[in-house]
């Protein structure tokens, strides 16, 4: 929908000239050459509410989307780091990596000390913490004084009380409420957090306590680490060079396919023709897991292939899994299917809009049917023709779906383009690390490149001559 | 009649607010279990956490107390699926309360703050969780913490082809004695590779099957890289390592198999049930695996006489300064976070109860996996069990884990990455040890120790 439609405000409730528009009211074109009335746009409310859905829509699953991958793709985010704020934790792993950077054994362990306190401050904010009274007044009367270096020395004589709870998350608990210690403790704040740290070790230097604090961040924090690890990563140059040649190879299928197939329909007789184009529909048509699953049956071993292949006495094998090159070509061929169909029924349209009259005036002037395709039909789908292309294209790009439901990337990586690798880095891993942050960078790369090749697209193929006015005014 | 009368009445009315208070001090609680690399043998992993729940509301009862538990559990065939799906979950805050996952995920989901830690919420040193092999709970504690209670052990080992071997001149005493001498590294992976190409020669296996190794991504590469001397951790630090040089071998041999014609060059992504077909109809030389592949095989792909037929033995040394060895990799049940205290308690207690030998008896010996506990040993169901028994036997004493550790999934998947790389003929060996070397570099800095 257009927006500036809604909102120019055409005079005297006359619609805006459309340039297919068959009877235009008269007094458009005088209008158009004076320009648009100037001043204030008057806003049509009901059209904004008709617009609002699509726009939240938009807001929803585009922009929001687009917008989070440019926001994650600076960040190291992955499974470790989870999705959203982190906490504060001091770790053992940490403290080893703090020791690394050159924390003393001093303050390693005072960080790193856990003592357990049986005082009267204790028991008060054990009290004030929820713990049952006949509990803690146990403890009280046989544990006053006690100080415990280890949580389970500490847990094993309350357990010895007798009043102690059934549970052991209960008796934990209490415990905890003795607890002068950070270590393997979240905070959820970094105030609470350096308090604590303080409590512990109230002798850390401030830059100590501060490197301590930033390292303790269970979170993802901002970096541009994610590019520089693809800019100097060994294997981006073997992938940016498979994307492009899949792109490329069944770009050519589809367009070439598609092309050849709307053509041979267009001059079978209207019912074949009508038939051969809904058979080459199913390629479309069908779920995609589906369609994988038949190209597993036509491909895999004991499959159709591999059967025709071994009576004949030709190689035999899973031709899917377990040959480069063959795998390279049912890659090609099974997104080539889908995107012939759609160039297929695009061009058909565009055929029937080419004026008979041209085609029978060719034939009295004896021209063969080739000529008809190269002199009179290929000039007049020149528009078709690109807007196929440039859309294959950013289709294709952003594709990955059934290369992973077949060939899955391999044999080894040798099937795997830039938008399976950006699946499989950020949620796609036998290991269990997914690295939201990474993947994110390298779709937005797609995005920037989609961006500048529809931008490239527009110029080339001079769009606004295409959605212009008519040259000639009916 | 009028007593009679308000007696009856004064009874009823007693009646009513009893049966309210009792529904007051009911206690209904739903328990979603998720399961991952969880087959059609493995269903005790949900099963048994359904009548451990069976088990507690009976005791509950006994104890005058009311509650219900309804089990929800949800298994995932494949690892991939499964991860995506309790990290997805858990972040959008509805984690599963019972995970069953393998133990490395301690790492980076301890981190994240998806997990409870288990030992806040049971008695370690209580029967049965203190029966309970203690290296199998050292594979299930990450930074001194216990996270999870061990569910299954396993072994991954080498698999014969007994009649292969004797059509290349190998007689009964010689096959008896290959476990023993693969332990004391005197029949290395390359002898293996020439007695495979023989195998094949002779026309005893398939063309191109002599060696069918595991056909995707699993902790069962990493035996290999111990074959040729490397270590997945610094001992003395404690930090990942990654010995180039052992790196470099456990490359160097797939690719010489390749080189020999005993293993496809384009095999890694292959189709496990094709697998599974050529091994268990042994029409391979040498094929490894895990010891619960026993049981898929005798179970469903109907595999007979297979003590007549294979041999099995530790995976092989590469080198000299490899050593023979075999990973375990147990399986752990995991609390979820983000549940309320009193759904967080029933499934801990659910995990105890799951964890007693008779109940995890039946899953050892349905998946064909190993004991967590000595007493599981001595039950008659397990100890019947040929196969558990000589695994356990002749493995368990040699067999490593995985480490736990935030970073290890960047390092495998590396690693993986680098074999696929080298295997496929994408990259000379030394480029993809490079190509290894300068990932795990970049992405995890001095937390790698590289030498």
């Amino acid at each position: 929908m257009n927006v500036r439609a809604l909102t120019d405000g055409a005079p005297e409730g006359t619609a805006v000239a459309v340039p297919s528009s068959p009877v235009p009211p008269a007094s458009t074109p005088t209008q158009r050459r004076k320009g648009k009335p100037r001043g204030k746009p008057r806003v049509s409310l009901l059209g904004l509410a008709m617009l609002a859905p699509s726009l939240l829509l938009l807001c929803i699953f585009f922009f929001a989307p687009a917008i989070f991958t440019g926001v994650f793709a600076f960040t190291n985010m992955s499974t470790s780091t989870g999705i959203g704020k982190g906490d504060w934790m001091v770790t053992p792993v940490l403290l080893r990596e703090l020791w690394d950077q050159g924390l003393t054994e001093a303050e390693e362990q005072a960080i790193s000390a856990a003592t357990y306190v049986v005082d009267a401050e204790h028991i008060a904010r054990a009290e004030a913490g929820g713990v049952d009274a006949r509990f803690l007044s146990d403890i009280e009367a046989r544990l006053s004084g006690e100080t415990y270096e280890d949580a389970r020395a500490f847990q094993r004589d309350l357990r010895a009380l007798p009043s102690k709870p059934r549970s052991a998350r209960a008796l934990k608990g209490a415990a905890d409420h003795f607890a002068s210690s950070v270590l393997n403790r979240r905070y959820a704040t970094e105030a609470a957090f350096a308090e604590a740290l303080t409590g512990v070790a109230p002798d850390l230097s401030p830059e100590t306590l501060s490197h301590v604090t930033e390292r303790a961040y269970t979170g993802a924090v901002f970096t541009v680490e994610n590019f520089v690890t693809l800019a100097t990563r060994r294997d981006t140059l073997r992938i940016v060079g498979n994307t492009f040649l899949y792109v490329g190879l069944t770009l050519c299928f589809n367009v070439g396919v598609g092309l050849f197939l709307a053509l041979s329909t267009f001059y079978l007789p209207k019912r074949t023709g009508s038939l051969f184009s809904a058979l080459w529909l199913l390629p479309r048509i069908t779920p995609v897991v589906l369609y994988a699953t038949l190209w597993q049956w036509f491909t895999w071993e004991n499959g159709f292939l591999y059967v025709i292949a071994d009576t004949l006495g030709l190689p035999a094998y899973n031709y899917m899994k377990a040959g480069v090159t063959s795998a390279w070509a049912i890659m090609i061929l099974s997104n080539g299917f889908v995107g012939a169909s759609f160039g297929m029924i695009l061009f058909s349209g565009a055929l029937r809009a080419i004026p008979i009259q041209q085609l029978w005036a060719s034939e009295v002037d004896g021209a063969s049917r080739w000529q008809q395709i190269r002199r009179i039909i290929l000039p007049q789908l020149r528009w078709p023709v690109l807007f196929v292309t440039a859309y294959q294209t950013l289709s294709l790009l952003s594709s990955y779906e059934l290369i992973w439901l077949t060939t899955d990337g391999g044999p080894g990586t040798t099937t795997t383009v830039w938008a399976l690798d950006a699946f499989k880095t950020a949620l796609w891993a036998y290991s269990g690390e997914f690295k939201y942050g990474l993947g994110a960078a390298m779709a937005l790369i797609l995005v920037v490149v989609g961006l500048t090749l529809s931008i490239a697209y527009l110029i080339l193929f001079k769009f606004d001559d295409l959605v212009g006015r008519p040259k000639i005014e009916f | 009649m009028t007593i009679l009368s308000h007696t009856k009445r004064l009874t009823l009315a007693a009646a009513l607010l009893g049966s309210t208070v009792a529904a007051g001090f009911a206690e209904d609680y739903t328990i979603t279990v998720w399961s991952g690399g969880t087959g059609d043998s493995s269903n005790y992993r949900i099963d048994n956490i359904k009548l451990a729940a069976e088990q507690l509301m009976r005791e509950a009862e006994i104890r005058g107390e009311e509650l219900n538990i309804t089990i929800e559990g949800q298994a995932w065939s494949g690892w991939d699926e499964f991860k995506q799906a309790v990290t997805l979950a858990a972040e959008s805050g509805d984690a599963p309360d019972i995970i069953v996952s393998g133990h490395e995920d301690l790492g980076p989901w301890s981190q994240a703050g998806i997990l409870r830690p288990v030992e806040d919420w049971v008695y370690l040193d209580q029967w049965p969780l203190n029966d309970i092999y203690p290296n199998l709970i050292d594979v299930a504690t990450y930074n001194g913490v216990v996270w999870g209670i061990p569910q299954d052990a396993e072994a991954r080992v080498m698999y014969w082809n007994k009649e292969a071997f004797a059509a290349i001149g190998w007689s009964d005493a010689d096959i008896d004695a290959l476990p023993q001498r693969v332990i004391d590294g005197d029949y290395t992976l390359y002898n293996m590779l020439d007695d495979v190409y023989a195998m094949q020669e002779v026309e005893a296996v398939a063309p191109g099957q002599g060696f069918m190794p595991r056909v995707s991504n699993g902790p069962d590469y990493w035996q290999f890289y111990q074959s040729f001397g490397g270590e997945m951790t610094d001992a003395e630090t404690g930090k990942l390592l990654l010995d180039t040089q052992a790196l470099t071998g456990f490359y160097q041999f797939f690719t010489d198999a390749v080189a020999k014609g005993v293993l496809p060059e384009s095999y890694l992504g292959g189709n496990w049930d094709d697998w599974h077909r050529a091994v268990s109809g042994l029409t391979a030389g040498a094929w490894h695996g895990g010891s619960w592949h026993y049981a898929q095989w005798t179970r469903t792909f109907e595999m007979e006489n297979f003590f007549d037929n294979v041999q099995f033995t530790l995976i092989p040394a590469g080198n000299e300064d490899g050593r023979a060895n075999s990973i375990t990799h147990p399986l752990v049940y995991l609390m979820g976070a983000g549940n309320t205290e009193g759904e967080a308690q029933v499934a801990a207690d659910l995990i105890s109860i799951a964890s007693e030998p008779r109940l995890n008896a039946m899953h050892a010996v349905k998946s064909g996996h190993l004991a967590i506990s000595a007493a599981e040993v001595s039950v008659p169901l397990y100890a019947e069990d040929r196969w558990l028994t000589e695994a356990s036997e002749g493995f368990l004493p040699y067999v490593n884990a995985i480490p736990n550790d935030a970073d290890f999934g960047t390092y495998w998947t590396a690693m993986y990455k680098g074999l696929e790389n080298a295997w496929t003929g994408t990259m000379s060996v030394e480029d993809a040890v490079e190509t290894v070397k300068a990932d795990v570099t970049s992405a995890l800095g001095d937390k790698i120790i590289v030498k």
